[in-house]
């Protein structure tokens, strides 16, 4: 009897989490994000391409050999029951903690002696620790949020054994020290990542961890009142930009003067602005752009979006922004429907990464925030940012796979 | 309670899916509260970026983007050309440049110095004034110097080039640089352009708009880098050229003209002359000339002999400054239209022609001269003392009478003379295409109806107290050989497009019907006996019916300073021609009929013949002018010797053998009766050289006998009668070494019977 049950069991997980058994939505726009992407790259770089390289299509060739791989293991990371991650989940955070040390103590590249944001390693070329960091977060809190949600949000007796924690001579309640775990971890990467002089990554990683936190059980009031003192500093920071590192003290000024000299703290987003005024409704058409000609520079990279906006106009750059917004809808709606709790948060943390990382690169090339080094997904060039990026939509097929969701 | 126990259940299913590990109520509303935040405070602000940049921005920034992705380049429109009647250049552009400094990209004070060396020796510009021009560090386009030609900016191209890292710092603009092939000539009346490729004065001036053409503009999109991005983002608008004018000056005749009126302000020591040569049927200006002028070509530099030895005399730098730009502003002037003078006895063939048109006096009218007449208080004097005697209106024009002329004025009276003097056009401009013409006033330059008195009648009716300007006269001269018609004076025949098609051509306008054409060829036919016999005779070419008048009038601010004119039409019997020839203050003999007669003389023979009007000599003139030479040519030398000494030849053979091979003077040439003739039998034979005599001051026999002793042939030109008439000039001068049987023209002038107040 209970041997039919495991193997009824058997065959239906196998029937769920079967090929074709994901969700065709969101696989079609990320499909359409990822080639919209890829054209936009391949339209914005080869000008810069063939200048800077001489060949143009040196960065289509490189990311869409990135792009062939990290769908095969997009493919094959949805296969995979994500719930074997949480084996990993602990690993992966002692791992990113590791790197985000190491960054700071190994040389970074030539050209870049103030950021210490990159390791070079060999064959995979050089990666940000704290992409490694983000991924890391949103596991281990997916994991641990969801195998203490219970004491976390004081569904357990008071005095029963696994909701008291010793620490040393201290007997402490589960809830109150899971709540100083979570934003020690947190206060601590970002802390890490700051150090780099990646103010935009730390802030990025925050932001992950703070929506995922209020999931988790925080307090309604706790939300607000961080919202709040976010807030505050935020202003702050506006008031008195010097109270930031000696990169990023600038960019704020130069975002808030509109004439701010030297010019060279402008210049890109100017560029930005005149790219995207260029294009008017219905844009120059794809390959059309004339700012790409070196006036953005790299316009490959973090501010893409502005010669998006001058080819495709305010009806693509519009069609492009609710593309993100169906990813993260169509997200919330796998993640709600998810079979298992660690499969909502998982879910939940990879759109919320993807959307925040989105919002803030499409509000710095609109130049409603300052200039932060920060990629757009999908359009940005990039090999490990992309790879990275597939997988982590492979976990979030893998979990529709299960998700009570009609399939097709 | 309802209430309550529906919250009750939903607590309950809350609790079973966190009991099976599902996602509960409150994890699926905080998600969506999360991601409203993120659409509402993520991506709105992006969305709302665009919008702004788009719409509240989006004209800025787009003119921005423009104006960093293009490059628009003014492409200047080449300025037109200035052509003569006969289509010879006067004025071209070419394309130079403009040589610039940036001196941002000069590195260091050693570059500066080698740059400012380099530029120093190529522009010929004094050093210190570069370096210290490469120090203004505030722009970035200094101009060390314009218009340099293209082997100058080469040079200097290849110099900087031997030194490293100096290219950047010196630029090259495109210029335009105004050529004027023949320099002085016309000078005055073609005007110059200045630094923006303006016309500044003359013709240059009055046709800038249609000379300069409309710029184009070279829209390129360029990167960053400034290089060009793809020609199918360009725009060229074309320049349109800027149209050419065709003058109805023509160059010979320009030329015949300053060289005559030079040789006559040298000759006289005057302060300047005027002459103009004019189409009597359709008022077209042939050649108009001021004396001295300037260089087109260096229009700045000062040229008047007078303004130079004056320049130098002052100490005072300051004064010196001053005086010198004054005196460049007055070498511009194109005195032809711009100065006025008393007309004097020129002015008398309108008072006739007024006073025959009104019938206040027939050509039978007899006035009796008794050398002066006396109007109210004042007397006025014949230039014949003892006077005329009895005279009728042609008498009196052909002497140049004063009393007779200030007796038909008087009767005349007041409003039938002014009726004239205005008709004439003497109170107006002369309408011709030329800037800066003088403007008569009433009351300052002549007398208006109202205050034209007895005696302002009087002296105006012999062309004194009032001032009128060379054109003006001539244009009123023109007048009476144009069957009284006044036309409008003008100089530029026809405007051309770039492509030499004509877009406007100029047409003769009649002004107005001033006398009837039968009074009008009554006062030509007086004015060619005042050249045939009277005082005008200076003006006499044989073989051409010329008639004119001369003038001589005295300054009225300069006690004891005269100008000398003369005016007159040929043929006289169906006039083409008319001339104007002024000299301001002559020295010596300020006679117009001894100073500008002879002169307007020369330059309406040349005229003449050049239009191939062909003349017609009377037996008296062929008998004592020039012959032609006859055919000798393989004739027998000795025969041929005897044959030509017949008839009056003096005849040298070089060479022994028998036939002639060549002979000097060419047949049909013209030479002087009892000319000489070269024969040459052997080829390769040398011609013998001869030094030129002094035929200056001689009479017709002495030149003759002079021309024959020293074996050179003459032609004779101007006026000659007996003795009375004297050589003035020569076209070979004196001393000069030319060969054997060569031709020397010389010029022929009355001292007699001239006086002609």
């Amino acid at each position: 009897m209970r041997e039919k049950t495991v193997l009824k069991e058997n065959k239906k997980r196998k029937k769920q989490i079967g090929l074709g058994g994901f969700d065709i939505i969101f696989f079609i726009i990320v499909l359409s994000l990822t080639t919209i992407g890829l054209i936009m790259m391949f339209s914005s770089s080869y000008t810069y391409a063939y200048y800077k390289r001489g060949d143009s299509f040196y960065f289509l060739k490189r990311q869409l050999f990135f792009v062939v791989i990290g769908i095969i293991i997009m493919f094959g990371v949805s296969t995979v029951d994500y719930r074997k991650l949480k084996n990993f989940a602990s690993l992966l955070l002692i791992v990113s903690y590791v790197l985000l040390v190491v960054v700071l103590i190994v040389p970074p590249p030539a050209g870049y002696e103030e950021f210490h944001r990159w390791i070079r390693l060999p064959l995979v070329g050089t990666f940000q620790p704290s992409e490694i960091a983000k991924f890391a977060i949103i596991l281990f809190f997916s994991y641990h949020m969801d195998k203490f949600y219970r004491h976390n949000n004081g569904l357990v007796k008071h005095n029963s054994k696994d909701n008291i924690v010793n620490i040393g001579s201290i007997n402490m309640a589960r809830m109150s020290f899971n709540k100083f775990l979570y934003i020690l971890i947190l206060l601590s990467t970002c802390a890490l990542i700051y150090a780099e002089n990646h103010v935009s990554g730390a802030l990025l990683v925050f932001a992950i961890g703070f929506f995922m936190l209020y999931l988790a059980g925080f307090r309604n009031w706790q939300f607000v009142a961080v919202l709040i003192l976010f807030l505050l500093l935020v202003m702050a920071v506006i008031i008195k930009p010097e109270i930031l590192p000696g990169h990023a003290s600038p960019r704020i000024k130069a975002w808030l003067d509109k004439d701010y000299s030297p010019m060279k703290y402008r210049w890109q987003t100017n560029n930005a602005l005149y790219a995207i005024a260029s294009g008017g409704f219905f844009g120059k058409g794809i390959g059309n752009s004339t700012q790409k000609h070196l006036y953005v520079s790299e316009p490959q990279n973090d501010f893409i979006f502005s010669i998006v906006c001058e080819e495709l106009g305010l009806i693509g750059g519009t069609l492009i922004i609710g593309l993100f917004i169906a990813l993260l809808l169509r997200g919330l709606y796998i993640a709600n429907r998810s079979r298992d709790r660690f499969g909502t948060f998982l879910c939940l943390g990879i759109v919320f990464q993807i959307s925040i990382q989105a919002a803030l690169n499409i509000g710095v090339v609109t130049d409603m925030l300052p200039n932060t080094g920060i990629s757009l997904p999908f359009f940005s060039y990039g090999g490990t940012a992309m790879i990275m990026l597939l997988a982590e939509l492979g976990i979030v097929l893998s979990i529709s796979r299960s998700s009570r969701i009609r399939k097709f | 309670m309802k209430q309550i126990s529906e919250q009750k259940i939903k607590e309950k299913r809350r609790l079973n899916d966190v009991r099976k590990n599902k996602p509960d109520k409150k994890i699926k509303l905080r998600a969506n509260i999360i991601v409203a935040l993120l659409c509402v405070i993520g991506f709105a602000i992006g969305f709302l970026g665009i919008l702004r940049a788009q719409l509240i921005n989006g004209e800025k920034y787009r003119n921005a983007a423009l104006r960093q992705q293009y490059s628009d380049v003014k492409i200047q429109a080449d300025r037109g050309m200035i052509y003569d009647a006969n289509m010879k250049v006067l004025a071209k552009s070419a394309a130079v440049f403009k040589v610039f400094v940036d001196p941002h990209n000069i590195k260091n004070e050693a570059d500066r110095e080698i740059i400012s060396q380099i530029l120093s020796k190529r522009l010929e510009m004094p050093y210190e004034e570069i370096l210290e021009k490469t120090k203004n560090s505030k722009s970035r386009y200094v101009v060390i110097k314009s218009q340099v030609e293209f082997n100058v900016k080469e040079s200097i191209v290849k110099d900087l080039k031997q030194h490293k890292g100096l290219s950047n710092a010196v630029g090259y603009d495109s210029d335009v640089k105004r050529y004027y092939p023949f320099g002085n000539s016309a000078s005055t009346v073609l005007g110059f352009t200045g630094d923006k490729d303006r016309g500044l004065n003359g013709i240059e001036y009055y046709y800038d708009n249609e000379l300069t053409g409309i710029p184009g503009r070279s829209i390129t999109a360029k990167n960053a880098l400034s290089q060009s991005i793809g020609s199918e983002y360009d725009k060229i608008y074309s320049t349109q050229n800027g149209q050419s004018l065709v003058l109805t000056i023509d160059s010979v005749v320009q030329h015949y003209l300053d060289d005559a009126l030079s040789q006559v302000i040298v000759d006289k020591k005057a302060n300047y002359g005027c002459g103009i040569v004019m189409n009597v049927k359709t008022g077209a200006i042939l050649a108009m000339s001021t004396k001295p002028d300037f260089n087109l070509n260096e229009p700045s530099k000062l040229q008047n002999p007078v303004f130079i030895t004056k320049l130098d005399e002052i100490k005072d730098e300051a004064e010196q400054k001053a005086y010198k730009k004054n005196a460049i502003k007055e070498q511009w002037k194109n005195r032809c239209i711009t100065d006025s003078y008393e007309p004097g006895s020129v002015f008398k063939c309108f008072t006739a022609s007024a006073a025959l048109e009104e019938n206040v006096v027939s050509m039978k009218d007899e006035f009796y001269c008794s050398g002066k007449i006396q109007i109210a208080d004042k007397t006025y004097n014949c230039s014949n003392h003892s006077g005329h005697g009895k005279e009728n209106i042609k008498d009196g024009l052909v002497n140049s009478c004063n009393p007779i002329f200030i007796e038909i004025g008087q009767k005349m009276g007041s409003e039938k003379f002014f009726k004239y003097f205005e008709a004439f056009g003497f109170t107006e401009k002369t309408g011709v295409d030329l800037p800066s013409e003088m403007m008569p006033i009433a009351g300052k330059t002549y007398h208006d109806f109202n205050n034209l008195g007895k005696v302002q009648l009087a002296s105006s009716s012999f062309g004194q107290t009032f001032q009128i300007t060379p054109l003006q006269i001539l244009t009123a001269i023109c007048s009476l050989g144009n069957d009284g018609k006044l036309m409008t004076p003008y100089i530029v025949d026809r405007v051309l497009d770039e492509n030499q098609n004509t877009i406007i051509q100029n047409v003769p306008t009649v002004k107005r019907q001033v006398v009837s054409p039968k009074t009008a060829k009554t006062v030509v036919d007086m004015m060619e006996e005042g050249v045939k016999s009277g005082i005008a005779k200076n003006a006499y070419i044989p073989g051409y019916r010329v008639a004119g008048k001369t003038g001589t009038s005295q300054k009225l601010l300069a006690k004891g300073k005269y100008i000398s004119s003369f005016a007159g039409l040929a043929p006289a019997d169906d006039p083409e021609i008319a001339i104007l020839i002024m000299v301001d203050e002559p020295e010596g003999t300020f006679y117009g009929s001894v100073v500008a007669a002879p002169t307007a003389a020369e330059v309406l023979k040349n005229t003449l013949n050049y239009y191939n009007i062909e003349p017609e000599y009377t037996d008296e003139e062929l008998a004592k002018l020039n012959i032609k030479v006859p055919e000798i040519i393989g004739k027998d030398s000795k025969e041929a010797a005897i044959d030509l000494q017949n008839k009056g030849f003096s005849v040298k053979v070089i060479g022994n053998k028998g036939k002639v091979i060549a002979q000097f003077p060419a047949i049909n040439n013209l030479i002087a009766k009892n000319g000489t003739i070269l024969l040459m039998t052997e080829k390769n034979s040398k011609i013998p050289n001869i030094s030129v005599p002094n035929f200056e001051g001689m009479n017709m026999t002495q030149a003759v006998k002079t021309a024959r002793s020293s074996g050179i042939n003459l032609k004779m030109s101007g006026y000659i009668k007996g003795k009375e008439s004297l050589v003035y000039r020569q076209s070979a001068k004196a001393g000069t070494s030319i060969p054997y049987a060569s031709t020397v023209t010389i010029y022929f002038k009355s001292s007699e019977n001239v006086a002609d107040f």
